[in-house]
């Protein structure tokens, strides 16, 4: 989606606010909320973070975004319902979704690698070396490609492996897997001539973002 | 810039006025109907408080740096090698580990949301999720680190990592001067989170700083 999110490239969005040692949780409630999404397992929100308006999403705070998108998304999913988040009270007729989360798992969660590669066979369409270039789509919903690589031509570093194309996971309960590369793009090719000759930018690309250049 | 906390009830924009009571209300509503284990959930706030941090990946910086077999490991199979020390990507995502040199130097940025490897660097700060950082990295690396106090020479190789959701990355920064008898403890204590992510450069334990 050519969203507020997908911001790369992008300048005049205010200031950095660097601060050396800043600490990753600014306020109590960040870490209970990020917990409580972990603990609800709910699967990814970034579909949800992604539909929040522009306005309303730089306005708000990071975890302001998750806080929206979490209940965005278990209301959608029938897990609670409007009028019990706007009371804080159950509904006696709202069902329960699974088993809580356990402590015993919950100790691990983290550090449990599950693995997101997928152990299928796939023939490699582009290969290390190759030139490719950023296939010129502007899907509506969830995609990993962000705007500044289409019709861009970069070169392949690495072939990750096979992983499912998350563009497919948000939208469709079928998956596609498929080869994921290592594309090093030159900063010239993305910013024009003024970019600094020996600077570059590296990010792994889904198969069906790209063709033979 | 901050509203302040009009009525409730006519609110429906989700945005939290007070948003320490909302959460807390969110998370009485899913502990009641039965969706959150309390003790659960104290686990993982303990985590993320307590057992994932830059102290995590600062081993793992000083472990390459005083054993050429670690790093050439860690370079090749970031995943991997980090699973000797028991930490994984987060979610299942590959880890890949950039090296800092005397001639390429790398920084970490998230362009679509902020991706960042948890278990050995914790929970991003707030300005690697900032739209100014996301935003303006990619197309003015050398800008962005000027900013924030890092100046590097123009014949230096300037490499961004836009994360993604399957790859995470880390940035092993170059062992500074003046640490050749230092212990690995000692120099996991140097190693800061900013250097990891490619921001700052690790600084000389010797007077004077970063040399």
């Amino acid at each position: 989606m050519n969203g507020i999110h997908d911001m790369g490239g992008m300048q005049g969005l205010g200031e950095i606010g660097y601060k050396e040692s800043a600490p990753g949780f600014n306020e109590p409630w960040e870490v209970r909320l990020f917990a409580l999404v972990q603990a609800m397992r709910t699967g990814g929100l970034r579909t949800y973070i992604e539909s929040i308006p522009a306005p309303d999403y730089l306005r708000m705070g990071y975890y302001e975004r998750w806080y929206t998108a979490l209940i965005t998304k278990i209301i959608e999913r029938g897990i609670v319902t409007r009028a019990e988040v706007d009371s804080g009270r159950p509904d006696t007729a709202s069902v329960n979704a699974s088993p809580a989360l356990t402590p015993e798992i919950a100790r691990d969660l983290l550090f449990r690698s599950t693995k997101t590669e997928q152990d299928v066979e796939l023939r490699a369409q582009f290969h290390i070396g190759e030139s490719v270039r950023g296939r010129n789509i502007n899907p509506a919903t969830h995609t990993r490609m962000p705007r500044y690589t289409r019709g861009k031509t970069g070169v392949v570093e690495r072939d990750r492996g096979v992983f499912n194309l998350p563009d497919n996971e948000e939208t469709s309960a079928e998956h596609k897997p498929q080869h994921v590369y290592l594309i090093r793009y030159a900063g010239r090719e993305l910013w024009g001539e003024e970019a600094p000759p020996n600077d570059s930018v590296y990010i792994d690309m889904w198969e069906d973002y790209l063709e033979p250049a | 810039m901050s509203q302040p906390s009009s009525d409730h009830a006519q609110d429906h924009t989700d945005v939290p006025s007070d948003p320490a009571l909302r959460v807390k209300a969110l998370e009485s509503l899913l502990v009641e109907k039965g969706l959150v284990d309390p003790d659960a959930l104290d686990v993982l706030v303990d985590t993320y408080e307590n057992r994932v941090g830059p102290r995590n990946g600062a081993q793992v910086v000083a472990r390459a740096w005083v054993d050429p077999a670690y790093k050439q490991r860690l370079l090749d199979d970031g995943t991997e090698a980090m699973a000797e020390f028991g930490y994984s990507g987060g979610q299942g995502e590959k880890l890949t580990v950039v090296e800092n040199t005397s001639s390429v130097h790398n920084v970490i940025v998230c362009t679509l949301c902020s991706c960042y490897p948890w278990p050995v660097l914790g929970l991003p700060p707030t300005w690697y999720k900032s739209a100014a950082f996301r935003s303006r990295t990619v197309i003015d690396p050398r800008g962005v680190l000027s900013e924030l106090g890092l100046e590097l020479p123009k014949d230096i190789e300037v490499r961004v990592w836009d994360s993604n959701a399957a790859s995470r990355y880390f940035v092993l920064p170059e062992r500074p001067d003046g640490t050749d008898s230092m212990s690995e403890a000692g120099l996991a204590a140097l190693v800061t989170r900013d250097a990891m992510i490619g921001v700052a450069k690790v600084a000389s334990p010797t007077a004077g700083g970063v040399s």
